[in-house]
Parts: C-alpha cells; structure tokens; sequence
C-alpha cells in the first residue's frame, strides 16, 4: 500500500516535471486543489493571481478568508490542527516564530523570484538565515498625509526637516487655523496611534533592538519612555490632536483629512486606498499631500503586515508542495506585472515597471523606501502590544514609565515562551 | 381472568420488579455510553486538562510541552493584568446580575396577564435571546458609536452637536456594556419570572387580600417568597453566564477603552492569540475557580430562602 502510494507519487512528480518540460502548460497542475488564508485586508488581493494561476496551470486555488485579529486567528487555528497551504502572514522577525517557521513552512531559499525582487525587499521574511516569506508588495511606509488647502490657508511652504520642525508647523496651523485640528488620531482603533511613535524612535537603530533580544537592552530605555512622553505632550496634551483623540477612527480620519477638519494624518499607506474609495487619483493629486518624517531627517519609516508577505506550508504532501512554490513563482514571475496593475500597486521588481497614473503620494512613498529608516517589527523577536498601551496613555491610565514597563513585561513573556536565550 | 392467570401474572409482576431492583434500574446503563462518551470527550477531558496545562510552557513557539510548575502562576500575578481582568469580571457579573433580575422581574410584572397585546410584548422581549450574541454588540456597537445613531437622535432633539463616547469612558462604558448584555438575555428571566408567578396559588393571593393585605405588600410579603426557585435560577444563570461573557464584550468595546470591560474570556482570548497557550489556561483555571467559589455558596444561600416553601 504504502509502496503504491510512493510510486503514484512519483509518477505524478515525473509527469509534472515532463508536462513543464513540454510546455503543455494548460492542465499542467489539473486536480490540484490549493488552499490560502487570506485576512479582511487582503482577501481580494490574492483574486487576480489565483484565477490566472487557474487559468495558466490547471490548479484550483481556494482563498479562504479568515477573520480578524488575522494574526492571532493564524496561529490558534494552526494548534487545533488546521494547515493551509499557503496564506499571507507578515513576513517580519517579530511575527513568523509565531508560527514555528522551521516545522511549520516550506523554505523558499534558491526560488527564481529572489533575484527579481528589490533589495530591502529581499531583507525580509528571513529567519535565522532561511528565507520563509515571498514578498508580493511594497512594505508599508509611514509618513505625514496633509491637506494641501490647509496647508497653503497657514502659510505653510517649507516641508519639516525633523520631527520638532513637524510639531512647531502643526502648532503654527492651530494658531492660524482654530478651527482645523493640527492632527486626527485614530484612538477609538487603537492600532492607528502608533506611527508618531515610531518616527519618534527613527534613531534606535538595528543593533539597539539586537541587545533587546538578547536581554541585554530593555524597552525601558531612557530613550524610549523620552519618545513616548513627546508624543504624550506634544501631541496630546499640547492640544495637537482633535478633541475626540481618545475615540477617533481610521474611517474618520480619511474624511476629516478631506473635508479640511484636520490638517495632517501621521499613518502608513493603507490609507491611501481609503482616500482613493472617496477621491478619484486627479482629486486626490489635488487636494491630498504627503511627506516623510523622522526624528532628525525627512524621511519615512517602514513595516511589513501581512498584505506584504506570503509563506507556503509544509504539508506533506509533495504534489501541492511544489504546486504552492510554482504559484509564488507564478505570482512574481508571469503575473506580477498584471498583478500590480490590477491592484495599482509600485512595482517592487525593478525590472517591472510600476504602472501608469499611480496616485503623487505613492509615487512618493515609493521612493522615499530606499533611505527609510525599518520600525521594530522587522527586528525584535516579539513586538508587544504598543497600540494597546498608547490607547492606555490616551485614556490617562498610564504613564509613559507605565507604557514601558508593559511593552518589556510583555517581551520577556513571550520571549520566554519562544525559549530565547539570555530570558 | 382466572385466579390462576391472576396468581401468573402477579409473580411474573413480583419478578419483573425483582430484576429492576437487582441491576437498579430499568435499563441497561451501556445505553447511556454514546452521551457518556460525548460528554468525557467535550467536557470532562478539555476540564481535567485545564487543571494539567497551566503547569506547562505549553505554547505556539515550540512542539514539546514541558512541566514548569507554579512559574507561570508566578508571571500571572506578577503582571496585575490578569488581576484586573478578575475584577472587571466581577463587577460584570454583578450588575448583569442585578440588572436582568430587577429589569426582568419587572417586565414579568408588567406581562403578567394573558391578554393579546401582553403575549405581543413578551414576544418583542424574548427576541434578542434568539440573535447571536456577536449580531447583538455589533449592534450596539454602531448604534452607540461617537457619530452613530443614538448620539444623531440626541443632537435632532436637542439641536446641539452631542457627541458623548459611550463605549469610550474608563468608567462608565463597563455599565453600558452589562446593559446590552441585560437587553440580550432580559426576556429569558422575564419567562422564567412569569412562569413562577403563574405557579402562585391564587387562593394564597386572594386570602392575603382577604386579609387586608395592599397589592404592594401582597407582591412582597406573599408572591415574591413564592417564586423563591425562580429568584435562584435567574440570580444564577444570569452571574454565572455573565461571568462567562465574551461576544458581547469582544463586539462592542474589545476590553477597552484602557481594559476597562476586558473581562477574563476576552484576556485568555488575547493572550492566547499572543501564542501563550499555558498563560490563556492559567486565567481559565483562575474562572472557573472563582465562577466555584462565587456559585456554590450563591446557589446554597437561594436554594435555603426555597426552604419555606
């Protein structure tokens, strides 16, 4: 029996090898059912490669969406047993051991599409030097959304340098503006209250999250709790934010940057999408602007979730393993100019063009990846709940001493659990 | 029938009774294996478990699970979340305990009598027990909203801009919250309410009116001590239910605003998530001893006040 099987198997792989071989290309993978966990966010992302793959190969592929919190749903559903064959999942040090790369996914080292893809591209979904995670998109990257009529009502000409030039322009706007909130902030969603923080912490480079892993820095840091404190009063208790900071939402704030209400958005790119389903692209040129800001210089910072990455499961069964491989290469091989097209994304293979009539602002944040400065996911071994605690900080119910000291319990926790060393 | 036949079928009587009493019941007690089986499979082994993994590091970062001892009992306490979540918990489960009686006995007060528009009402009240508990804070959720509906209708009335956050208050948002979860289960205890003032004798009521007593004390002094067992049934499932609460939470607040409503169900779902599976059973351990030591003596307490009866 077991015999019969691996000869089936076998057979099967040859006459997959000789149909690629032949170029009969149409029904090369007929029969083989491919299944993908998509989340909310990217559940019509995935759309157009998987019908083309259809259509080029033969395969079924199954995008089954998975409701949000996507990233805790992933790994519960994986421990009661549940495997995919591929799915999105943040291609990041923080978030792949959550799902225990080594045992749980296929290697994706040596595959044609590492060579095409860009270089800070290429420097993610690594761990421990095996490449885990395919990148399909741009990271996101976080800057400042601003109105360009308020801006130009204020007076306002010269872009900031720094993060203090960006405080003293938004306080600049409240002066000549009262009625216009200098910043929209987005408590009521929590996760939206973060990115001031990361600009803030521009300057804690690779190597200080380095020491954080291995127990040898803490978030405690002196310069972290400066950083969180700055935005506390700067922000917030400098009257920087709209009145109902404490409840606002991401929705809200894409209307209220439109509608003029609020001068500036500090958020990453998912934005622009939300902008886009209220504004077409000219309307969009013209009324919306964006610039990149950290703590010292004009530039952007940036993350990858889980649009960015895809991983493929060991399953077991050696059929759909490689048939997930081929769709990745599938996906940023023959598809990936068509793919981008469709979903109007810039083109992260520097042979592919972007495509025509991409929006100024991410034109823009496209090219401000190249000197942008990676926020903590990409480096720490497990990134603590900070929306969670900044929402804390909003509502009074913390320091920024307090914010700290649960971002490190937090780590500690979890590192522990992975079984790192030096916790 | 002969006396003879009646002689047979009085011993075949006599031993069918025998044989009962033998084996001790009337069926075989295999016919019970397939429940028995279901039961151990979905309640008794995931149960004895929960006593097994909160001394393990059991959890999404690695494949073995290893004894660890009281280490992470230690890390839970150390870090006063779980703390807190124990006392938003307990302060949930009291004033939903609170609410749904005093709402539900008083709606089983007002729709006591069988009159057309009276089963009307009882109907519209037991709706929201059908809808999912989820449906039901998504609801409210968008209802309570800071530019959602209910704050629309005050701005109408009032002609100000009224933009009060409901589900954004440290304080008072855990009451707004317990309130939904009343309206959700209200006509339940409404039911079970009228049902036990229909069992009341009506010649009790009408000797106690005959006695002079008003209809104030008639309620209090006569029919309240009567529904003495629907008092303890309500009181119980209403604590115990919202000491277990999570969809409604999980819908309409997410635990915040600053895990002011994360209750334990919502912690043990966000630590689990976290990948911490041996935290998330600690906190499940630390519910159900606790649902045990508030249950056990609550119940005891209202079965004593059914002694009377």
């Amino acid at each position: 029996m077991r015999r019969t099987n691996r000869t089936k198997l076998m057979a099967a792989a040859m006459s997959l090898t000789l149909l690629a071989v032949g170029g009969s290309a149409a029904q090369e993978l007929a029969g083989v059912k491919l299944t993908m966990w998509v989340a909310q966010a990217s559940a019509t992302l995935a759309k157009q490669p998987a019908e083309a793959f259809e259509a080029a190969t033969g395969a079924h592929v199954d995008l089954v969406v998975v409701p949000d919190p996507y990233e805790s749903n992933i790994p519960t559903k994986l421990a009661t047993g549940e495997k995919p064959d591929l799915a999105f999942y943040q291609p990041t040090v923080s978030a792949l051991p959550v799902i225990q790369p080594a045992n749980n996914l296929l290697p994706l080292d040596g595959e044609p599409w590492v060579q095409k893809i860009g270089t800070t591209e290429q420097g993610l979904g690594i761990i421990n030097g095996v490449r885990y995670a395919a990148i399909v998109k741009s990271p996101s990257i976080s800057g400042v959304y601003y109105n360009k009529a308020v801006f130009a009502k204020a007076g306002i000409t010269a872009m900031p340098q720094n993060y203090d030039e960006l405080v003293a322009l938004a306080k600049s706007i409240k002066a000549a503006e009262p009625d216009v909130a200098p910043f929209y902030e987005a408590g009521g969603d929590k996760w939206p209250v973060q990115w001031h923080l990361h600009a803030l912490l521009s300057g804690l480079d690779q190597a200080f999250w380095q020491d954080v892993n291995a127990n040898e820095a803490s978030w405690t840091d002196p310069r972290f709790v400066a950083a969180v404190a700055k935005y506390k009063a700067d922000i917030i208790d400098g009257g920087l934010a709209q009145a109902n900071y404490q409840t606002g939402t991401f929705e809200e704030q894409a209307s209220s940057l439109i509608d003029g209400t609020a001068a500036m958005i500090f958020q990453v790119d998912a934005l622009t999408p939300l902008l886009l389903s209220k504004l077409s692209v000219a309307e969009l040129n013209d009324k919306i602007g964006w610039l990149p800001v950290s703590a010292t210089a004009p530039q952007s910072q940036f993350v990858a979730d889980q649009t960015n990455g895809v991983v493929a499961f060991k399953t077991g069964d050696a059929a759909r393993e490689a048939a997930s491989k081929k769709f990745i290469d599938f996906w940023l091989g023959d598809d990936y100019a068509k793919f981008i097209q469709t979903n109007n994304y810039p083109s992260i293979e520097p042979a592919v063009p972007s495509p025509a009539g991409l929006p100024d602002i991410t034109v823009a944040q496209s090219a401000s990846l190249s000197s942008a400065t990676g926020m903590w996911y990409l480096y720490v071994l497990t990134a603590p709940d900070i929306h969670l605690y900044l929402n804390d900080l909003l509502f009074g119910a913390k320091t920024p001493e307090e914010v700290a000291d649960a971002m490190q319990r937090q780590f500690v926790q979890i590192a522990k659990a992975q079984g790192a060393a030096g916790f | 029938m002969s006396s003879a036949e009646t002689a047979n079928t009085y011993s075949l009587a006599q031993r069918s009774l025998t044989t009962r009493k033998l084996h001790g019941s009337s069926h075989p007690w295999w016919f019970a294996a397939p429940a028995i089986a279901v039961m151990a499979a979905f309640f008794v082994v995931p149960n004895a478990l929960n006593f097994v993994y909160p001394f393990t590091d059991w959890s999404s970062f690695k494949n073995t699970i290893n004894f660890v001892g009281f280490s992470n009992f230690a890390d839970v306490l150390a870090d006063g979340t779980v703390l807190k979540a124990l006392r938003a918990t307990l302060i949930y489960a009291a004033l939903v305990a609170v609410f749904q009686n005093v709402f539900g006995l008083a709606l089983a007060l007002l729709f006591e009598r069988d009159t057309a528009l009276n089963r009307f009402c009882r109907a519209m009240f037991f709706l929201p027990v059908l809808i999912s508990a989820l449906a039901v804070g998504y609801i409210f959720q968008a209802l309570l909203a800071t530019g959602g509906a209910l704050n629309g209708t005050l701005s109408a009335i009032t002609g100000q801009q009224i933009s009060i956050a409901w589900l954004g208050n440290t304080s008072w948002t855990i009451i707004v919250v317990t309130l939904i979860h009343t309206w959700k289960w209200v006509g339940l205890t409404m039911i079970i309410y009228i049902a036990g003032l229909k069992s009341v004798s009506v010649d009790v009521v009408e000797a106690a009116s005959i006695d002079g007593a008003n209809r104030w004390q008639t309620f209090w002094r006569v029919r309240f001590p009567m529904i003495a067992p629907a008092v303890t049934f309500n009181v119980a499932t209403a604590m115990i239910g919202a000491m277990n609460s999570f969809d409604i939470v999980l819908a309409t607040t997410k635990g915040g605003p600053a895990d002011s409503t994360q209750v334990l169900n919502v912690y043990m779902f966000k630590i689990f998530g976290q990948g911490l599976f041996a935290q998330a059973t600690v906190t499940s351990l630390s519910l159900f001893i606790v649902v045990v030591l508030i249950a056990i003596p609550l119940i005891a307490y209202l079965r004593r006040r059914e002694n009377i009866l």
